[in-house]
């Protein structure tokens, strides 16, 4: 019953805060010196034709009207048509074809990093001292304070450019996708994993040594706590306090962490998608944003948000199953 | 010599035998030692960008060209890491994108930090409505998504100033030292010393600067530190995207240079140094917050 009131209570913070960032993106979108109808038109453009698109955007009425609309719109999914891509390619359509990948990078690279994460965090931690610690430690560190895109762009010019493992970019090989019907969904799963694989590299250097070294610092802490001390006491093997005592208890920090990191590793991701060529939404966003192409970056942005709190939801949700003094 | 002076002068003493305390703890860390060693060595760095401009006009990190090459060379002699597309000194602007990172980096953190602190004491001293509206505040920027938002600003914007970044950086970064800084003043605002400060008739205002705030300075140090680190590499991505400012010669932004040039694959000593500064920088910050901890949580020191 808690856990419905928890979930309930959670849903309705995140559509608030969902709601913060529409108007967010209302307000910055309005509020800036750029006017999208000088923007698009062509340079010979009169004031009479200004006035036209204008009022074909519905930029003429009051900011209040505007916000309905906008907020309307963004219920019904409605974000408008591209500025760029052809004739003004409609920005659902960009979106539904772009997400798929975005999600797919995203919560593989979310998962492994975290797992990976975890587990040299406890072990580290549990090894004090030796050399495992002291090397997992350096290199952690310096792999936390890595640019993203640095690294990426090394591993591309070692992995890809030189040694020729692995593609250059993209998600799929064109050849191989052409008659669609003829290759196997097996082989077509095992071309996106070859892809695959470098981003996903890319995105857990960046993100596990955080995790890893908070879990690790965690640990430490939970490990002077004075259960742990009475569990030793009792005999019980080391293995079992590291796993069912210290490692269980150090679950509800690193939940908060996790969150967090989640926030960081989306912008990363824009970044990782791009250099790769990644079709995603967070290379697509990059490139619209650069370009002035508002209404796909508008459109990009709200979602990559909505993306974001859902993966934060799910985590919470997730975890209060697992831990009852979640739901208080 | 007045009773004053004299009062002064042991109240000084104490500080400097407190600070050499600290500076001795500090240095049992190690960490926090090779931290300040980088840093010694990118602050020389810095104060180094000037020097090339003077030797010759083409050091000028920017707009300095070498008449006699307009394209990549390898190193040389005369360019000691070679020259970009566009034939400019790659080592003279590894210099000033030290200065750059540096500025970049701390003043960013410290607009940062001073925001969370403030934030922090205001809302664990006083508490009830204050509180909960900052603590909701923050909670919504903390799950913003900062980066796209700061790509959205300055694609707005049509290209973003170095000032603005750090504006922008300080604004979505507060959140997470000021909840930490929070629980801390909460703990502290019942110890008796607060107390006795309350009795003796403090006003709130000096109860939490004067008495609190020294109390929370270490933990808004280690999270500056933390905050240099997230900084410096926000602005490098930024620069890479293609949103830095086009006249600050900074890391990120040669790296844009050099992927923008397509001289990615070819040219190893235009694409390693400022990535590899760029992390050593970050690092050295990082490494001094963690001998911080250290010092602040005696938990985590080796046993």
């Amino acid at each position: 019953m808690s856990m419905w009131r928890f979930i309930i209570r959670r849903s309705t913070e995140i559509v608030i805060i969902m709601f913060v960032i529409a108007t967010l993106t209302f307000v910055l979108f309005r509020a800036m010196p750029s006017d999208p109808a000088g923007i698009m038109l062509d340079p010979m453009r009169t004031p009479e034709k200004v006035e036209i698109q204008r009022k074909l955007w519905g930029l003429d009425k009051s900011y209040t009207e505007q916000y309905f609309i906008f907020m309307k719109n963004l219920l019904h999914g409605e974000f408008g048509k591209s500025y760029h891509l052809g004739e003004g390619k409609d920005v659902y359509d960009i979106i539904k074809e772009k997400l798929p990948p975005t999600i797919l990078l995203f919560t593989s690279t979310t998962i492994v990093a975290f797992s990976v994460g975890m587990y040299m965090g406890r072990l580290i931690a549990w090894r004090r001292g030796g050399k495992l610690e002291y090397g997992s430690t350096v290199v952690g560190m310096f792999c936390f304070s890595m640019p993203g895109f640095w690294i990426g762009l090394l591993i591309i010019w070692v992995f890809s450019f030189r040694l020729g493992l692995f593609p250059l970019g993209g998600m799929k090989t064109a050849d191989l996708w052409m008659d669609e019907a003829s290759v196997s969904i097996f082989l077509k799963a095992l071309d996106i994993l070859y892809h695959l694989f470098l981003p996903l590299t890319v995105g857990v250097i960046i993100s596990f040594p955080g995790i890893m070294l908070m879990m690790k610092n965690v640990m430490l802490e939970t490990l002077g706590e004075d259960y742990i001390t009475t569990a030793r006491a009792k005999g019980l093997p080391e293995k079992k306090i590291r796993d069912h005592h210290a490692a269980r208890n150090v679950m509800l920090p690193m939940v908060t962490v996790f969150t967090l990191s989640l926030v960081g590793s989306l912008g990363g991701s824009m970044i990782t998608e791009t250099i790769f060529g990644w079709p995603g939404l967070g290379a697509e966003f990059l490139r619209a944003a650069m370009n002035y192409d508002y209404p796909v970056a508008q459109g990009a942005f709200i979602i990559m948000g909505a993306l974001l709190l859902v993966a934060i939801l799910i985590t919470e949700i997730l975890y209060a199953f697992l831990d009852p003094r979640v739901r208080y | 010599m007045s009773p004053q002076v004299y009062e002064k002068k042991t109240q000084w003493q104490k500080r400097m035998e407190k600070i050499k305390e600290i500076w001795r703890l500090f240095r049992e860390t190690k960490v926090g030692l090779m931290g300040i060693g980088i840093l010694i060595f990118f602050v020389v760095m810095a104060a180094a960008s000037f020097i090339p401009p003077r030797i010759d006009e083409m050091y000028i990190p920017l707009y300095g060209v070498d008449q006699d090459i307009f394209t990549v060379t390898p190193p040389s002699l005369q360019h000691l890491l070679g020259t970009d597309s566009l034939g400019r000194d790659v080592f003279s602007q590894l210099l000033e994108g030290a200065k750059w990172a540096l500025l970049i980096g701390v003043t960013a953190a410290v607009c940062s930090v001073v925001l969370s602190t403030v934030v922090g004491l205001v809302s664990g001293y006083y508490g009830g409505v204050v509180d909960t509206l900052l603590q909701r505040t923050a909670d919504v920027v903390m799950t913003l998504p900062g980066f796209p938002l700061i790509v959205i600003v300055g694609s707005l914007l049509r290209g973003i100033s170095i000032w603005n970044i750090v504006v922008l950086i300080s604004i979505l970064g507060w959140p997470g030292a000021s909840k930490v800084i929070r629980s801390q003043v909460l703990s502290l605002r019942e110890r008796p010393f607060i107390e006795s400060a309350r009795v003796s008739g403090a006003s709130s205002f000096r109860i939490v600067f004067r008495h609190i705030a020294p109390n929370i300075l270490p933990l808004s140090f280690l999270y500056m530190t933390f905050g240099v680190t997230s900084a410096i590499l926000a602005e490098a991505s930024l620069s890479f995207i293609g949103l830095g400012d086009p006249t600050t010669v900074s890391w990120g932004m040669m790296l844009q240079w050099c992927y923008r040039s397509g001289f990615l694959f070819q040219a190893p000593f235009w694409v390693l140094p400022p990535g590899l500064c760029i992390t050593l920088l970050a690092l050295s910050f990082y490494l001094i917050g963690v001998g911080t901890e250290q010092i602040i949580n005696p938990r985590l020191r080796k046993r």
